[in-house]
């Protein structure tokens, strides 16, 4: 236990909850600073949908206050830096620090036994890395020229000063920069912090699968977010320095630099990045169904394999983001199989988490619900991806509405319905109160008609022929019938917003006056309800625990006849068992 | 994982520290492996290299300055040896030794830029300056950072911060510079050689 | 505020078939979607290609396999929470016996063999035989090339004109309107001089980007006559939306025609001093 020493808690408020270096505080940290963004987000999203169904007519309520110039309305580079920002703050400032930094933070230590992480001081320069990068992204938007306006995928020679002048785009590419950074020192961190910091006992494959989401998150982090540092580094030293990495000189002939190999750079990191936004959310996901379908995670080593697979191939795939640049075919072609075999592990991780509920108890809790909310979206999306993954069919969809609809489905809607998932499911934890479930099951509602209906609609606007990213779609003749499909996406997706307002009272509520929480008000398994307090003490565990089995012992009859529930925890022992011992003198 | 948990807590506790810094260093690598990618893009598609009317870059004098990073790693291992051996007093001789190496690679690196820059060749040159100036300036971002590392080592060492029993702050700060070393090897033959 | 959760399962109880006829009536407008309606609604834009139709049936089919499978997914999931509830028992099996581990493989692996291996056999046969056979298409000798330039935030057209070759006096010259004849093969070489476009051809079902300092390739065939827009599908600044140029199939006599005349009116137009004019470039074989 030398490695896990008992530190007095800090006394200061600014050491306490300032430059806390307490995973469960910096988790807080992140969690506001992210649920923050994701309002920001969502705002800007609702600019882009009034937009689309209305374009340019003057925005209610929002327009007099931001774009008095024009009347309320909304101008066309104006647009630009609105989509554009919308994608990288989602992204980078909404659901990374909620899956990874927020559920990160709280859960390792507390799932795997553990005091803190391994550098819990290098967690706290991670948060404020993190808040400085939002404080760049912020300043983009007080550029003259406008925030950055080259689209999320920052694709040179429009992220240089060809396309985009002005300081909006450079401070959101130095941002992205920043932010990069704190996610690398937070993926430091979890990974030792699993290697080395699990409880006697924990072996890898007694983790809870949330663990291993944020575990193998942390790897892809790691790996591949500093190959967006460098091409997000490069492109600034275009825009600064006049180097000429991604600029050509002219149509042909005149050689300069190439901008395709910046979209080498950025899907390499990009693709493992869809990745790092749901492989928590499928861990959480994953057990959470197990809970409370009242039932072991089906096949759980199977499903622990699938996401490693997953893992391992999300790096070799990410040639499909680039079909129509010209590739060469056989290389197209390379990436074309190696996508559709992604689908192979998913596809069984999706058959698990069906077969977990299966033949259950389940019981329909909010955490649950988002669950299920989850399972639906990732399975309708994931079908929807099959068509952009193939290089003819994707001829036709790159770069339309469908696309949009897709990776909307796939990883934004099901990593924030995971999110609320985890939010729900953990809040007990965090505050030690109750969320009320009444307000949480109208958000759950809302939520996935809602996201179901919006995605929907730009699935079938891409289908006929949309295209991403028009200030007006309708100046092209062949989508002028879709205003009426894109009026009522909108709707749709204004009501979506609406829809979270039950969250917001629920949560302000909730924190200051809900219900005292029971110690373990899910009857779960794992180490973060059975062996600490809700919330916990400073140093989390008063003794480490020693685990001694898996973390999805639900509905085993032979517990139910000895110990009269229907779950045992992965510290407890049967009546007459002796593995505590065993495990220590591993 | 039973050998591990067999380790003395010192050991037990080196051996985190190690991996953190492992951890780090290959993210570290992976930043640097994506310059070589946009280096090796460049260098395929190019027909001609360096291209018609610019200057061919210099080999002696990088060369030269090759070594002298080498020898400013060499010099922090063996001090870095000394110390986890028990010998206190020669390890602020030995980082001094190192930090005056890695300063003076700066002096030459600077001396190489200048050379060229006097010689026509600028960022703005085209692609061909770019990838040079991108990838030894970012490079000397890292020697840069690594001095301010040793000169605070070397500070703390004289006071006697470090003895044997905390030699894993100076061994993981070492491998930091190793790093940026062997980055430099790898630059060296990428960029003045191939 | 405080609901007994019996009374609140109660009350859902409508509202879960509501939720699975919602899942239904989407999947029945997915299946519908499986067989296009050119031009009505919510549909594939109308197929003025030769070639497309391959594109329409593998998106039809995929949909139409993917409907069934999201039906089978919502219904697993309505049944599974609403019939093993809260009251059920549940089964306690860790899914680690060989006959599930096989099952759930098998359910992977079907989808797998059947669905991905469907679109990628098509594709690569779709891509060998037409979309990537550019020498069957230049083989043909009335095939009509055309050189398009894209830039913030319009296309430019290039033809060889009556001499064959590109970057000469009496190249046809045009701007954001490319005239092509129909049943005859048409080659295009894209490229760009600021940032990255894409040329995108909806009714003719092909897409390229226009990336500065790069040619790309493809080709089509029009199957009929009329006009289509030409649209920029990637995201390429402030006026994007607005970067259209319009496609008019002709007949192949009036496209001799105006071949014929254009040209004429460009040699005269010809300045040999205005450099920027001049962005055309050798064609390039592939």
């Amino acid at each position: 236990m030398e490695l896990q020493p008992i530190h007095p808690e800090p006394t200061s408020f600014i050491r306490k909850w300032i430059f806390s270096i307490d995973h469960k505080v910096i988790a807080k940290q992140f969690l506001w600073t992210g649920l923050l963004f994701l309002l920001f987000g969502g705002t800007l999203a609702m600019l882009i949908r009034w937009q689309w169904a209305f374009p340019g007519q003057s925005v209610p309520a929002l327009g007099p206050v931001f774009f008095k110039d024009t009347g309320g309305a909304i101008t066309p580079p104006t647009y630009t830096s609105i989509f554009t920002m919308h994608g990288l703050i989602m992204i980078f400032w909404a659901i990374t620090p909620i899956l990874i930094g927020a559920f990160g933070n709280l859960t390792i230590p507390l799932m795997i036994g553990a005091r803190d992480m391994a550098f819990p001081k290098l967690n706290m320069y991670s948060y404020w890395a993190f808040f400085i990068s939002a404080v760049l992204v912020i300043l983009s938007f007080t550029s003259q020229l406008g925030a950055g306006n080259a689209g999320w995928t920052t694709y040179p020679p429009l992220s240089t000063n060809v396309g985009s002048p002005g300081w909006g785009q450079t401070f959101a590419g130095l941002g992205i920069f920043v932010t990069g950074l704190s996610s690398i020192m937070g993926g430091i961190n979890y990974i030792v912090t699993v290697i080395r910091f699990r409880a006697p006992g924990m072996t890898w494959f007694r983790l809870p699968l949330t663990v291993w989401g944020l575990w193998l998150t942390a790897i892809l982090n790691v790996l591949f977010v500093p190959v967006l540092g460098s091409g997000a580094l490069l492109v600034t030293l275009d825009r600064l320095a006049g180097t000429h990495f991604f600029i050509t000189g002219g149509a042909v002939g005149l050689k300069g630099g190439d901008p395709i190999l910046f979209q080498h750079l950025f899907w390499i990191f990009g693709h493992p990045e869809v990745y790092i936004l749901i492989l928590p959310a499928w861990g959480i996901v994953g057990d959470v169904l197990s809970f409370f379908a009242r039932k072991p995670a089906f096949w759980y080593k199977g499903s622990v394999f699938a996401m490693i697979g997953v893992t391992v191939l999300s790096a070799v795939v990410y040639g499909h983001h680039m079909y129509q640049t010209g590739m060469a075919p056989m290389l197209g072609l390379a990436f074309e199989i190696l996508t559709l075999a992604i689908s192979v592990p998913a596809v069984l991780l999706f058959v698990n988490w069906l077969n977990t509920i299966w033949r259950g108890s389940v019981r329909k809790t909010v955490p649950m619900l988002f669950a299920l909310g989850m399972v639906f979206v990732f399975g309708a999306g994931g079908l929807t991806g099959l068509l952009l993954g193939t290089i003819s069919t994707d001829i036709y969809l790159h770069d339309t509405m469908y696309v949009v609809g897709h990776f909307h489905l796939t990883m934004a809607a099901a990593s924030f319905l995971a999110s609320f998932c985890g939010l729900y499911f953990w809040f007990p934890k965090m505050f030690g109160r109750e969320t009320n479930p009444l307000l949480g099951k109208l958000h759950f509602w809302g939520s996935v008609i809602f996201i179901t209906t919006t995605f929907t609609g730009q699935l079938l606007a891409g289908y006929s022929g949309q295209h991403r990213r028009l200030y007006d779609p309708f100046q092209y003749d062949y989508i002028t019938h879709l205003r009426d499909i894109n009026r009522w996406t909108s709707y749709s997706a204004f009501m979506l917003f609406i829809a979270q307002i039950p969250f917001v009272i629920n949560f302000f509520y909730s924190v200051f006056a809900g219900k005292k929480t029971k110690e373990n008000p899910w009857d779960v398994p794992t180490l973060d309800w059975v062996a600490c307090s809700s919330p916990p003490v400073y140093h989390n565990f008063d003794v480490v625990p020693t685990v001694v089995r898996g973390p999805h012992e639900l509905g085993n009859p032979e517990v139910k006849k000895a110990l009269g529930k229907d779950w045992i925890s992965q510290t407890e022992e049967m009546p007459g068992e002796d593995l505590a011992h065993a495990a220590a003198a591993e | 994982m039973a050998s591990v948990a067999k380790l003395e807590p010192r050991m037990r506790e080196n051996f985190t520290q190690s991996l953190g810094m492992i951890v780090a260093l290959g993210s570290w690598a992976m930043m640097f492996g994506a310059l070589f990618f946009v280096y090796a893009g460049v260098r395929t598609s190019a027909r001609v290299w360096p291209p018609a009317g610019l200057p061919a870059l210099p080999i002696a004098l990088p060369l030269v300055n090759t070594l002298v990073l080498a020898l400013s790693s060499v010099m922090l291992w063996i001090g870095t040896n000394a110390l986890i051996r028990g010998n206190r007093k020669v390890l602020p001789r030995y980082v001094a030794l190192s930090f005056g190496f890695g300063t003076l690679f700066l002096v030459l690196q600077v001396k190489v830029w200048k050379d060229l820059w006097l010689s026509g060749l600028m960022p703005s040159t085209g692609i061909y300056a770019s990838v040079f100036y991108g990838l030894t300036v970012l490079h000397a971002v890292h020697v840069f950072a690594g001095l301010i590392v040793l000169a605070v080592i070397f500070a703390r060492s004289l006071k006697g911060t470090y003895t044997e029993h905390n030699a894993i702050r100076v061994r993981v700060a070492g491998m930091f510079w190793h790093f940026v070393d062997v980055v430099w090897i790898f630059m060296f033959v990428a960029l003045y050689l191939l | 505020m405080k609901i007994s959760p019996r009374k609140w399962l109660g009350a859902r109880r409508a509202l879960l078939p509501a939720l699975a006829g919602f899942a239904v009536a989407l999947t029945t407008a997915g299946l519908s979607l499986a067989k296009p309606q050119p031009g009505t609604g919510i549909s594939l834009p109308v197929d003025a290609s030769a070639d497309g139709h391959r594109i329409d049936w593998l998106i039809g089919v995929t949909n139409a396999i993917t409907a069934v499978l999201f039906v089978a997914m919502t219904a697993w999931i309505f049944i599974a929470a609403i019939k093993h509830g809260e009251k059920h028992t549940a089964k306690y099996d860790h899914g680690t016996s060989k006959r599930s581990m096989f099952i759930a493989l098998g359910m992977a692996g079907s989808v797998f063999v059947v669905v991905d291996g469907n679109l990628f056999v098509n594709s690569t046969m779709d891509l060998e035989t037409v979309y990537h056979n550019f020498k069957e298409a230049e083989k043909d000798p009335n095939s009509v090339l055309i050189e398009v330039n894209g830039h913030q935030w319009a296309w430019d057209f290039r033809y060889a004109g009556p001499d064959g070759k590109f970057n000469t006096k009496d190249d046809i010259v045009r701007l954001n309107d490319m005239r092509i004849p129909v049943d005859t093969p048409i080659v295009i070489e894209v490229a760009s001089t600021d940032v990255i476009h894409s040329f995108n051809l909806p009714n003719m079902r092909t897409k390229v980007d226009a990336v500065p300092g790069q040619i790309n390739k493809i080709w089509f065939k029009a199957k009929m006559t009329g006009e289509f827009d030409i649209g920029c599908a990637q995201h390429c600044g402030t006026n994007h939306y607005k970067m259209k140029a319009l496609l008019t199939v002709l007949s192949k006599e009036e496209y001799a025609k105006w071949a014929k005349e254009t040209s004429a009116i460009s040699e005269r137009a010809y300045d040999e001093k205005d450099e920027s004019a001049h962005w055309g470039w050798d064609w390039k074989d592939i």
